[in-house]
């Protein structure tokens, strides 16, 4: 249970971010536009999507963090100060692309693309990934790979406009199929996790059946790939 | 040194600016400061209004010709000469060095109608700034680079913009790059309307700019975004036994109830910094009406204390040097 003293200070935190959701909204549309008048990275790309967290989801999300802390009898550390720094996942903005392969592309169009706009990486590219193989992939791609507690997929970057200004912005990578497990998972369990034993059940077993199709249509990728090097050495 | 990672010079900016016309804006302008280079201070005027209203009043006519025919020859000088490169993409800003005037101390770099040109690209520059574009930001801070150029290699206390009487994209640039703003009001209905729309569009400017500031990239030259107001001038009524007359009487409590509530309050919605005084600080100064004294100063190019009989001129060094006083308070230390 929150303390009068929290509430106030949570309600602060929300009404700070309220204020500053023109810089954060700016901030993902002006990335955008970059990113698709890219030519190293727009035929890679199929499509992006913009999100800026509600000020609702934020005050969960910090209510979430304070029951967190109260439970393991932690200070709820959470300031003006350190809001934006702590909290990455304020703007957001998702490239889906089609097969893994892709991300090496994408991976180097953005480093040039971060490097010529002047933007700081302050954490990523870092894979979240379960599949063992994949992990070897990514690897081998220098990107850092992370195993989480949930069946989610996806590349993470953040981004900074500047050395001075807290504000960042969350870029994540990944395909289709592993766009269309994480709307699944999002519908259902945010921002409170479903207690219906089924539906979780059913989304591992979803996870699994997308992952196939993913691994599938990199499997078609890479036959196309290998053909048409064939064909080139043999004319 | 690139543009980019220029430092911003310690010389104060400063416009006297209101967007409604015929507030004495370029008289106000010119006698405070000449005022303030005659208390001993280096004060660089930019003339930024393509009527070139400033320069007119300081230069002979003649010469004036002459400069603006010659503002995009190697010889040029004016305003447009420096900015130039910058609104034809060619280049970045030409520092021009300013004319000394006769006025010890008082530099002028001259106005262009030409400057029109580079306010048009302006709206471009504004929006490219948004998307983080460099050439945005050296578009829109061409004329700061040019002060800031300037007050460095003449070692300038205070530059003073002269803007036009409107609300459009180089005014937006001047009031941004402004440490301080001081704004004149005349005694009439229109000039209390105007503070409305004044205080609004500055309160937005800031805003924005706040929003662009935020989001730049790193070791870009970048307005400062925060002009404190320093207070109004009401000016040209007329006196009758050193008193106001009655007329004008009833619209000075107007204007300072406008200036609190349209000006003053909408920008500490914003930042109380921006106007960090108590509401009954604001009056800077009132001018009365020099009546012949202000054309007959005009006509000679010099400040209204250099015209008229001793008692006279003693009179109106002494409003301009109690205003030029209170500016010098005002902005040191910001």
């Amino acid at each position: 249970m929150a303390t009068k003293a929290q509430k106030k200070l949570i309600e602060e935190l929300v009404r700070h971010y309220r204020e500053r959701i023109p810089e954060f909204k700016t901030f993902a549309s002006v990335l955008r536009t970059q990113i698709l008048g890219s030519p190293m990275l727009r035929k890679h790309i199929r499509f992006i999507r913009v999100r800026i967290k509600e000020p609702d989801h934020l005050r969960d999300k910090l209510y979430r963090k304070l029951k967190e802390a109260t439970d393991k009898r932690k200070k709820f550390s959470y300031s003006k100060k350190n809001l934006f720094v702590k909290i990455n996942d304020l703007a957001g903005l998702r490239i889906i692309h089609l097969h893994t392969q892709q991300i090496i592309p994408v991976r180097d169009g953005l480093r040039t693309l971060f490097d010529e706009e002047r933007y700081r990486v302050v954490a990523g590219p870092t894979a979240r990934i379960w599949d063992e193989e994949y992990k070897r992939f990514f690897k081998d791609a220098g990107i850092a790979t992370k195993t989480g507690k949930t069946l989610y997929t996806s590349v993470h970057y953040v981004l900074k406009p500047n050395r001075k200004t807290p504000i960042t912005c969350e870029l994540q990578v990944r395909t289709l199929l592993e766009e269309v497990w994480g709307e699944v998972d999002h519908e259902l369990n945010y921002p409170h996790e479903s207690d219906i034993l089924a539906c979780r059940e059913q989304l591992a077993a979803l996870a699994r059946a997308t992952w196939s199709c993913n691994r599938l249509i990199d499997a078609i990728y890479r036959t196309k790939a290998d053909a048409d090097q064939r064909r080139g050495m043999d004319s | 040194m690139p543009p980019n990672s220029m430092k911003r010079h310690k010389s104060k900016r400063i416009a006297i600016f209101n967007h409604k016309g015929g507030v004495g804006k370029t008289t106000l302008t010119i006698n405070i400061a000449a005022a303030l280079a005659r208390l001993g201070k280096r004060v660089l005027l930019l003339d930024s209004d393509p009527q070139c209203n400033l320069t007119s009043y300081l230069v002979d006519p003649d010469v004036v010709d002459d400069m603006l025919d010659s503002s995009e020859t190697p010889k040029g000088r004016t305003v447009w000469t420096a900015v130039r490169p910058v609104a034809e993409g060619t280049a970045d800003v030409k520092v021009v060095e300013p004319i000394e005037t006769s006025i010890s101390r008082l530099f002028l770099i001259p106005g262009d109608i030409a400057l029109s040109k580079y306010e048009q690209d302006l709206h471009t520059s504004w929006g490219e700034c948004f998307q983080r574009r460099v050439r945005g930001f050296r578009g829109v801070s061409a004329l700061s680079f040019l002060a800031n150029s300037v007050s460095a290699a003449y070692e300038i206390d205070f530059v003073f913009y002269d803007s036009g009487p409107n609300i459009g994209p180089l005014n937006r640039s001047i009031l941004l790059d402004c440490d301080f703003f001081a704004v004149p009001a005349s005694c009439d209905g229109f000039s209390v309307q105007a503070l409305k729309t004044l205080g609004r569009t500055l309160y937005e400017w800031v805003r924005d700019w706040s929003t662009v500031m935020n989001l730049a990239p790193d070791d870009i030259y970048l307005l400062r975004g925060r002009p404190t107001f320093v207070g109004h001038i009401i000016q040209r009524f007329r006196e009758y036994a050193e008193q106001p007359a009655t007329s004008y009487r009833a619209f000075i409590p107007r204007i300072e109830r406008g200036i609190t509530s349209d000006v003053v309050n909408v920008l500490r919605e914003l930042d109380k910094s921006l106007a960090p005084l108590s509401s009954t600080q604001y009056k800077l100064g009132q001018i009365k009406d020099f009546g012949r004294l202000a054309p007959q100063a005009q006509l000679q190019g010099v400040p209204i204390w250099k015209v008229g009989n001793a008692n006279e001129s003693d009179n109106a060094w002494e409003v301009f040097k109690a205003l030029a006083e209170k500016i010098i308070e005002r902005t040191n230390g910001n």
